[in-house]
């Protein structure tokens, strides 16, 4: 039978995986918030991220639609509505014969936003 | 394999062009003696204390972008002793997440500079993403405290307002360690956009 160890950092009792690792003071970590870089990206991609469920839009749409990755990202990062638009923003995903044709891409963006409205 | 200065090697798995990529780099970490511990958690700790501190000094490359975060340690070398100092330098592999804009790429910024002949916007961690009145056909200049552009629509491009535009040239500041970059609202679809309810 199969006793889970308790865990017990008073007593060191933090599982092999965390024993082994490489511990960080928080002063060691505010390395990382301080770097500028890091702070104004994470404000942006917070104000334009269109998924709370990235994973969704990855096994929904990627294989399905047989897109590039940057054609995902750019459909994904847009918001686009209508099938000219996607075309305007993404011209590969109607020129790379894949037979993509409009009712493809309505369907696509129809998969989009089915996902953003029942996340 | 992407050389970068003397610092070591980058593999970049792009396949295509994106605004973040997820790239794995090689670089040389340097701890001085007074840091070796003989104890190998200790000298762990300064390996990726010394690599953290390096990557945020780093800020960008002219080839990868701006760094914005270290994922993962991948390995860590053995060290090779430097003969003067006593310093020990142990090459390390990680990966990491960066941000570089293509031209040709199209993309979302906010306004946070409206000038006579263009606005400036912010893009992620660039500063200096400037829209010329060049560059926006229709839009014309409007004076005053708050400052714009309008268009005959009453479509406007003020501070604070979002504008999706296509990339269409990037300069590297090698004294600064930033990119500036030059976009355009020439195309369909580009303009100030309403930001949905996120």
């Amino acid at each position: 039978m199969y006793v889970e160890k308790e865990e017990n950092a008073a007593e060191l009792k933090i599982g092999d995986e965390f024993l082994k690792a490489k511990c960080l003071m928080n002063c060691e970590v505010a390395l990382i918030p301080e770097h500028k870089v890091f702070e104004k990206s994470q404000q942006y991609v917070k104000r334009f991220s269109r998924y709370k469920n990235p994973d969704a839009v990855r096994d929904k749409i990627l294989a399905r639609y047989q897109l590039a990755e940057f054609e995902l990202c750019v459909l994904g990062n847009l918001c686009l509505e209508t099938v000219e638009e996607a075309i305007a923003m993404v011209p590969s995903i109607e020129s790379r014969g894949r037979a993509q044709d409009d009712e493809a891409i309505e369907k696509m963006l129809n998969d989009l936003s089915l996902i953003k409205k029942f996340e | 394999m992407i050389k970068i200065g003397s610092v070591g090697v980058a593999v970049s798995t792009r396949k295509k062009q994106t605004m973040f990529l997820k790239v794995q780099l090689h670089w040389n970490v340097i701890i001085a003696a007074e840091n070796l511990q003989p104890e190998g958690l200790m000298l762990h700790r300064a390996i990726i204390v010394r690599l953290l501190s390096d990557f945020a000094v780093k800020k960008a490359t002219k080839d990868l972008g701006y760094f914005l975060a270290v994922t993962t340690l991948e390995k860590i070398g053995e060290g090779k002793v430097r003969q003067h100092t006593g310093d020990v330098l142990f090459p390390v592999v990680f990966n990491v997440i960066t941000f570089k804009f293509f031209k040709g790429e199209i993309l979302e910024g906010v306004v946070h500079k409206v000038l006579k002949h263009g606005v400036f916007m912010r893009c992620g961690p660039i500063e200096n993403v400037y829209l010329s009145n060049l560059k926006m056909p229709d839009y014309r200049y409007v004076p005053g405290e708050n400052a714009c552009f309008m268009n005959d629509k009453m479509s406007k491009i003020g501070k604070d307002v979002t504008v999706r535009f296509s990339v269409i040239g990037t300069k590297w500041m090698e004294a600064e360690r930033e990119f500036q970059a030059l976009v355009s609202l020439e195309g369909d679809y580009l303009g100030p956009i309403s930001t949905p309810d996120i």
